[in-house]
């Protein structure tokens, strides 16, 4: 297998969800009329907070808990999630920073060729499951890393999963079986 | 009949106590106690109940019927027993075989006893299980089939689908487009000829991957289109549509893929009444 591709190959990390606590009840109406940048969703709950840099949006609930989405890479996420916080304490609430964890992370990858999805099912078959009429990519779900790859027909992967380094694992491992299941236009 | 065992040599004669023949009147058949259906689906209960009578007798005063007490005979089972019927009124309304529903009430019992999906509607895991049980008898039914005959939505039938294959540990084939030919062809009243070019020209592009990421139904109602453009019976795209369950620009944004190589998907044999240069380009 040809692992000389792989240094070719970037990764893109596209999305990191986080979550945190802030350990004390929200005022959902104060932080939508004095905080900036919010949209209040009141047949919802929440908050939608939109931080400029890093690019984060947050949803926030009165109970204290905090979805941060948006982040492109872990680190940005908590650097995003302690400013958000801190926003909140600019507001007046006694905010504490705490049970902050990252539950998700999104990459796309791009294969340089094209996908046989069924000749690439048949052979992998009890992992990747494809069903053409509900979704138009091949789900390939790897228990051991708990990451799960869309694999569409013109070569592009998205690949989801708790950890950074895992989704990277993901790919090369990924790489190493499309190289059997890959269809070159030439032949 | 009441079987007793002794420990004796006494042997009992376990047959019936009198005789019934054939010809007689089917209708009272006095050796059969209790209900015939599925012992093995229901539990083996071999209840009976008292029906309602049909006298003059059996009415009170008002019209109401004197004996009302129709209590439930199998409680723990009432939910079964409700989703066989579903099943039954769903697979009845696509005319589907005894097979199907004996195999779609297997996956059902299946799925149920293991109550792993115990909080999704059962009629929602019923048509799943009918899905399933269509595509593992080889004639697969789209999700927009079985949406037509149930009254739950297409994302949750695919979301049970999915649940279900997890749940029992099964995988399902892939659908190929030759799988729904005959029966949107015969929808649509076209020959066997025409039929036959259509799965042939569908089976080509794939092989040819003309169409990658396209759904087969999809590819499917555009060799229909082709098809029936090139013979005799020209439909339009929008009744080709309706039948397969996909929309019109759909199909055009298949047939475009396909129309470049039209010539090479044709079968060798087939009879062109407008041919390959005229087919309409889309």
């Amino acid at each position: 297998m040809d692992s000389g591709n792989d240094e070719a190959l970037d990764i893109i990390i596209t999305n990191v969800v986080a979550t945190f606590r802030t350990r004390c009840h929200l005022n959902l109406r104060t932080i939508a009329l004095e905080g900036i940048n919010v949209i209040y969703k009141p047949e919802d709950g929440k908050v939608l907070m939109k931080l400029r840099k890093p690019k984060i949006t947050a949803s926030i609930w009165s109970s204290g808990k905090i979805i941060c989405t948006g982040a492109t890479s872990e680190d940005q996420a908590k650097v995003g999630a302690r400013r958000l916080a801190r926003c909140l304490q600019k507001l007046g609430f006694k905010v504490r920073f705490s049970a902050f964890k990252v539950v998700n992370v999104l990459a796309v990858c791009s294969m340089p060729f094209a996908i046989h999805l069924i000749d690439f099912t048949k052979n992998n078959r009890p992992i990747a499951s494809y069903e053409p009429e509900l979704h138009p990519a091949v789900t390939y779900r790897i228990k051991h890393l708990r990451a799960t790859c869309q694999i569409f027909s013109t070569g592009s992967l998205t690949i989801t999963a708790v950890q950074e380094n895992a989704v990277k694992r993901r790919t090369q491992n990924c790489h190493f079986r499309n190289n059997v299941g890959k269809n070159t236009k030439n032949s | 009949c009441v079987v007793l065992f002794f420990t004796s040599d006494r042997v009992i004669d376990v047959g019936s106590e009198w005789r019934t023949f054939s010809n007689e009147k089917a209708l009272k058949d006095p050796s059969r106690v209790g209900d015939a259906q599925n012992p093995l689906l229901n539990g083996g209960d071999l209840t009976t109940m008292i029906s309602k009578g049909t006298g003059a007798a059996s009415f009170d005063e008002f019209g109401n019927s004197k004996y009302q007490n129709r209590r439930t005979m199998s409680s723990s089972d009432r939910a079964m027993l409700n989703a066989f019927k579903e099943i039954s009124t769903m697979a009845d309304r696509i005319n589907l075989p005894r097979n199907i529903i004996d195999r779609t009430n297997n996956l059902f019992k299946q799925v149920y006893e293991q109550k792993s999906l115990k909080g999704r509607a059962n009629d929602a895991i019923a048509s799943a299980c009918l899905y399933i049980a269509c595509r593992q008898e080889g004639v697969p039914r789209t999700f927009k089939e079985i949406c037509a005959v149930s009254r739950i939505s297409k994302k949750e039938i695919g979301r049970c689908f999915k649940l279900i294959l997890k749940a029992l540990e099964t995988s399902v084939d892939l659908i190929t487009t030759g799988d729904f030919m005959s029966r949107f062809c015969s929808n649509l009243g076209l020959p066997k000829q025409v039929q036959m070019a259509a799965t042939f020209i569908a089976r080509k592009a794939v092989e040819l991957d003309l169409v990658p990421g396209r759904s087969p139904i999809s590819v499917a109602a555009a060799a229909i289109y082709m098809a029936s453009q090139a013979s005799a019976e020209k439909k339009t795209q929008k009744e080709i549509g309706d039948i397969a369950g996909v929309a019109d620009v759909t199909i055009r944004q298949s047939y475009r893929l396909i129309y470049p190589r039209a010539a090479e998907l044709f079968p060798p044999d087939f009879k062109f009444d407008t041919p390959v240069d005229k087919l309409p380009q889309l």
